[in-house]
């Protein structure tokens, strides 16, 4: 008995038999690997638009230096470019600005050395890749800025137009004296880039005398490894020096959190898919039992029974994952502009003209859909071919083979959520910094609380329905009563259907609560570290990710202060310094102002400690996520880099942040000052004094300086908005992904019902011959689908009650290492259930039509 | 036996006067094309000292225009080294910037700009004949060729009039790596100066030049008037010599970085 021929005489005929069921079980591994293949495409399109930007950037370059974010002296280039093997060193200044004016783009200024740039970068003032009329005096003037020539044209703006742009001294005037084509540099942050010579971007942007970076070529036949040894070793501790392939890896490893928590939500689409799958199966078993035990006579064998099963699911999940790559790459072509918006929002600036298409990356998760599906199938397969013979042929109304509710899957549903609660406790119990508290274990905690609790529904189905029946036939009638026993009758199945949705509402529980905790205790924070009235800056305070906006001169900070309703200005600084092989973040402000009016919230330590940090000690404090990996404690000291070379300070507290997950450390402005020589500020946060409105002084604030530089001067108020909207826009993927997985379990409950629906037409046959009228029929069908999804939804909901807990004591806690406290979102579990109900009532209705549209007479010569 | 020697001398003579008349009308690239380009050479180095004052125009393919003068002083410090200083007059944007140039030989020379707005001299890197001259179309091979005849392969193609003046049409070709392939240079005959030259990269021009106004100081010819496009984008360059002393002595003084940052002064 050939399995070929098994295939195109037994499979077929049902298939087209139950097109309906089918296309379900498509439709759900589709959603799932559509969910895997947008995920993974729209990380790879985001990853390759910064490998792409630092590669046109770079050009020939090997290795790039780097130092503190506000610079490094320039003469690190002279000893750069004098050492053995250099080929070429060229100097180059990176900084964001804006457009004053027009749509007020964002863009990146490259500031180069023009005159040798070329001998890197593979462009030139004096051929066809730039058009330049007059390269002289492009030389000469220090207003001289080159755009790309799309963004020229998307601005309306032509060479030798004047353009205003945000600088340190303010707004100031530029002459466009050329366009630069279309490759190169001029790709870099999708085209929004405009070239300037280094001394002039020095000079604009308050960087006189320093650099952001040395790109560097070397000799041909140059060891790389070599010569990055050399260049370390030639350099002052604190300088960073990579190749831009390694640049690109920092970009990952920062991303690295957001793809995974990306990559988790949507393999939980598939999961939640695979249900369908397992149901969409053993519904068909039970429906062919008679044939399965005619095939088992005729001398097929187990293998073959199985094998059957399989080779269906495996030729259905082939489909699926086919259309799941079309429906994917439409998912991600949608999502990208969303994704790259949270990111730059985030982290750093992401700029994403087109998708990338990965043929692995897009074959990976077909592969992995079609394997879910064939493990999905594998159970009930097995149980498949195991029926006997002879109890096939015989008529047996449909009952469940009873293997969920075995002993076997009870002892597995406690072995899971043993296993859940054991690595809970080991993570507790770990000491911090110990390979223990891992995310591996916090995933296993949570896979392993899933499965245990959705192994455990058929079994709680069992024991809950009949509880309810008496409150079902008060609520609903006889209608509500018969649900209640169709839904006891094949709690197998049904609890499939009750599962898939208790991960659905459990993924949704738990990421709302998670969400709300991860913002509930940031807003607090917010509070403890903002108490200024009003946040003026030079650029938005939440542009760009995180990156620099253009710094404000110190002097500003007394021009503020003068001003009427203004009772006190503190200047904020904020950069980045390389410790232990990564960046971590300084910010800075005025300690003593600060102590006055904003406590800062101590981990570890007392608010007295933070006095050690005033003028004329080399003292700060750092945050739980950086004391925990540093495994720093209070009394202990760091080395930091500084200008002039590292510098020892100790650390006087241990206190709550969380603007970085990879570190940070507050230090006195003047302390930063005096080791750095910066006086520029990032932000000047404005105390009103209580008889002043916050409105008047805002506007008084920007009468002042509106006409010299462009100002914000943001309400903290707003401000908190602001973030608010940050942290939302950061989670729409999430939600998405999350409506996703409840729609794939609304299939599920649609596939479960109709196939209850059709081994029940003599049943409703009867009922309608003895006077129920359609509606009534439908009632039923409607009643267990509401059933369905309310038991699904109250154990989704206290699933992702714990989910969400162990999401904030691993996940957040492994990440920021703070004090994030767990907030529970009751709207969202209200919101939840209204959902599950709403969905599967939803699901359905399809069924119930179906079984209202029975004909009697045929229904009751069914067999 | 006597009439037979009267006749051979007298094939003898008219053998030699015809061979006298072939070789007199044969093509004077009996000189080959090296030969022409030392001859070029030569004039170049007979120039080096010297004061240049000229106007310089660059024409953009919109068809806008912007000009400059400068003024250029050159010295001869060895057989073929030589220090160059410019240093541009107006436009007012570019008062005062400076050009310093201490060449060893023409290949092997330090170039540094100053630019007054910066404050800051600094170092061009020049690892290229190919360099634009200050700005323009031109580079530095367009006024006295290429400076190690050893890397280049000269044929002359033909003989052709240019602007009145019998030329050496020659082809030069690079042994070594360059940004054009090739370049046909009319070398006047009379006085090995260019008139015309056309440069080639991938077979398609590429940068096209005429030198004109020829002019005879000092027994040194210079053009008054030199012209090059870029074929490839529309911008082209014109300089015009305002005035012209050779046989200059200039203090070494005046070459250096600080006389740069002093705009000569």
């Amino acid at each position: 008995m050939k399995l070929l021929n098994l295939l195109r005489h037994i499979s077929l005929k049902h298939i087209r038999l139950q097109k309906a069921q089918l296309a379900m079980a498509i439709a759900g591994i589709c959603l799932g690997v559509a969910a895997m293949v947008a995920i993974d495409l729209v990380n790879i399109s985001v990853l390759k638009s910064f490998e792409d930007s630092i590669n046109h950037a770079t050009g020939r370059a090997s290795l790039q230096i780097t130092g503190a974010e506000s610079g490094f002296p320039e003469e690190m280039l002279d000893r750069i470019q004098n050492l053995p093997g250099i080929e070429y060193a060229v100097p180059v200044i990176e900084t964001n600005a804006s457009l004053a004016g027009g749509q007020e783009r964002s863009i990146m200024i490259l500031g180069v050395d023009v005159l040798q740039d070329h001998q890197i970068r593979d462009y030139s003032l004096t051929d066809e890749s730039a058009d330049i009329p007059d390269p002289l005096m492009f030389l000469a003037k220090r207003d001289s800025l080159l755009l790309t020539r799309a963004m020229a044209e998307q601005e309306g703006i032509k060479i030798d137009q004047e353009i205003k742009i945000q600088t340190v001294a303010g707004l100031k005037t530029f002459k466009v004296r050329g366009l630069l084509n279309p490759e190169g540099p001029a790709k870099v942050a999708g085209g929004d880039i405009a070239v300037m010579d280094v001394y002039a971007a020095q000079m604009a942007f308050g960087k006189v005398g320093r650099l952001d970076r040395i790109d560097v070529s070397l000799l041909a036949g140059e060891n790389l490894d070599a010569m990055k040894e050399r260049i370390t070793l030639a350099l002052p501790a604190g300088y960073d020096v990579d190749t831009p392939a390694g640049r690109t890896r920092q970009v990952e490893i920062l991303l690295g959190r957001f793809r995974n928590s990306m990559g988790l939500i949507s393999f939980m689409a598939l999961f939640v898919g695979m249900y369908l799958i397992y149901n969409t199966v053993s519904i068909s078993i039970v429906q062919r039992r008679r044939e399965i035990g005619i095939l088992r006579a005729l001398g097929a064998g187990r293998l073959q029974i199985a094998g059957l099963f399989l080779t269906e699911t495996l030729a259905a999940s082939a489909i699926a994952a086919l259309l799941g790559i079309g429906l994917g790459l439409l998912f991600a072509k949608a999502s990208i502009g969303l994704v790259a918006q949270s990111v730059t929002d985030m982290y750093v600036k992401a700029s994403v003209s087109e998708l990338a298409f990965a043929w692995p990356a897009v074959l990976k998760n077909a592969g992995i859909g079609m394997l879910a599906s064939l493990v999905a199938a594998a159970l009930p397969a097995i149980a498949g071919a195991r029926i006997t013979p002879v109890s096939a042929i015989r008529a047996h109304s449909y009952t469940p083979d009873g293997f969920l509710l075995s002993n076997r899957i009870r002892i597995a549903a406690i072995g899971c959520i043993l296993i859940s609660i054991l690595c809970l406790v080991l993570f507790e119990s770990a000491a911090p910094g110990s390979h223990l508290r891992s995310l591996g274990l916090v995933f296993t905690a949570v896979i392993s609380l899933l499965a245990g609790v959705s192994l455990a529904v058929p079994i709680l189905l069992k024991w809950f329905i009949p509880l309810l029946h008496n409150l079902l036939a008060v609520c609903f009638g006889a209608q509500g009563r018969l649900a209640g026993l169709n839904l006891q009758k094949n709690v197998t199945r049904n609890g499939v259907a009750v599962a898939a949705i208790l991960c659905s509402i459990a993924l949704f529980v738990s990421s709302a609560n998670s969400v709300n905790s991860l913002r509930t205790s940031l807003f607090e924070w917010f509070d403890s570290i903002i108490r200024a009235d009003i946040l003026v800056s030079s650029g938005h305070p939440l542009a760009a990710g995180g990156a620099p906006t253009i710094p404000m001169p110190g002097e500003m900070l007394g021009e503020i202060a003068k001003l009427p309703g203004v009772s006190s200005v503190e200047p904020f600084r904020k950069g980045r310094v390389s410790y232990n092989g990564r960046k971590v973040l300084l910010e800075i402000f005025d300690v003593a102002l600060r102590m006055e009016y904003c406590p800062a919230m101590i981990a570890t330590g007392k608010r007295e400690d933070m006095a050690s940090l005033l003028p004329g000690q080399d003292n700060v404090v750092v945050n739980e996520a950086m004391a925990v990996k540093d495994r720093i404690k209070p009394g202990d000291t760091i080395v930091l880099p500084t200008p002039n070379g590292p510098v020892r300070f100790g650390v006087a507290a241990i206190i709550v942040s969380f603007t970085s997950d990879s570190g940070v450390v507050w230090m006195d402005v003047n302390t930063y000052r005096r080791h750095w020589r910066d006086d520029l500020v990032d932000t000047f946060e404005v105390l009103v004094k209580p008889d002043a409105e916050i409105k008047t002084v805002r506007q008084a604030i920007l009468d002042r300086f509106g006409q010299e530089r462009k100002l914000f001067a943001l309400p903290a108020a707003e401000f908190k908005v602001e973030v608010r909207k940050i942290l939302d826009r950061s989670f729409v993927m999430t939600n998405a992904v999350n409506i996703l997985t409840l729609v794939i379990a609304g299939l599920g409950i649609i596939v479960t019902l109709l196939a209850s629906v059709l081994e029940r037409t003599r049943e409703i046959g009867i009922l309608r011959g003895i006077g129920m009228t359609r509606s009534q029929v439908s009632g039923v069908v409607i009643i267990e689908s509401a059933l369905i999804g309310a038991i699904g939804g109250v154990l989704g909901a206290a699933t992702g009650i714990l989910i969400g807990w162990i999401e904030v004591e691993g996940i957040f806690r492994l990440d920021f290492g703070a004090s994030i406290g767990y907030h529970v979102h009751y709207p969202a579990i209200g919101l939840a259930l209204l959902l599950a109900i709403g969905l599967s009532t939803l699901a359905g209705l399809y069924p119930a039509r179906r079984a209202a549209g029975t004909n009697i007479v045929e229904a009751l010569s069914y067999e | 036996m006597n009439k037979i020697l009267v006749f051979d001398f007298r094939l003898l003579i008219l053998a030699m006067s015809m061979a006298t008349i072939l070789f007199a009308s044969a093509p004077a690239h009996a000189m080959s094309g090296r030969q022409v380009y030392e001859k070029v050479h030569e004039v170049r180095i007979k120039s080096l000292n010297r004061q240049t004052e000229f106007a310089m125009t660059l024409f953009d393919k919109g068809g806008g225009t912007r000009s400059r003068a400068a003024v250029e002083y050159c010295r001869k410090t060895g057989p073929e080294a030589y220090k160059v200083l410019v240093v541009f007059k107006t436009p007012p944007d570019l008062k005062d910037v400076g050009f310093l140039v201490h060449a060893r030989t023409f290949t092997d020379r330090d170039l540094w700009a100053y630019f007054p707005e910066f404050k800051r001299i600094r170092r061009i890197p020049t690892n290229s004949q190919d360099d634009s001259f200050f700005g323009s179309d031109f580079s530095y091979d367009d006024f006295g060729g290429p400076p190690n005849l050893d890397e280049y392969s000269f044929t002359i193609l033909r003989e052709e009039v240019q602007d009145g003046r019998p030329c050496y049409v020659v082809e030069v070709t690079p042994k070594v790596r360059r940004k054009w392939n090739r370049y046909v240079a009319w070398v006047a005959k009379d006085l090995f100066i260019h008139l015309k030259i056309e440069y080639f990269k991938d077979q398609e021009p590429y940068r096209a030049g005429t030198f004109t106004d020829v002019r005879i100081v000092d027994d040194i010819p210079t053009p008054f008037k030199m012209r090059m496009e870029n074929v490839k984008t529309g911008h082209k360059t014109e300089l015009t010599i305002e005035s012209l002393r050779y046989h200059t002595s200039f203090p070494d003084e005046l070459f250096t970085q600080r006389s740069l940052e002093r705009a000569g002064k």
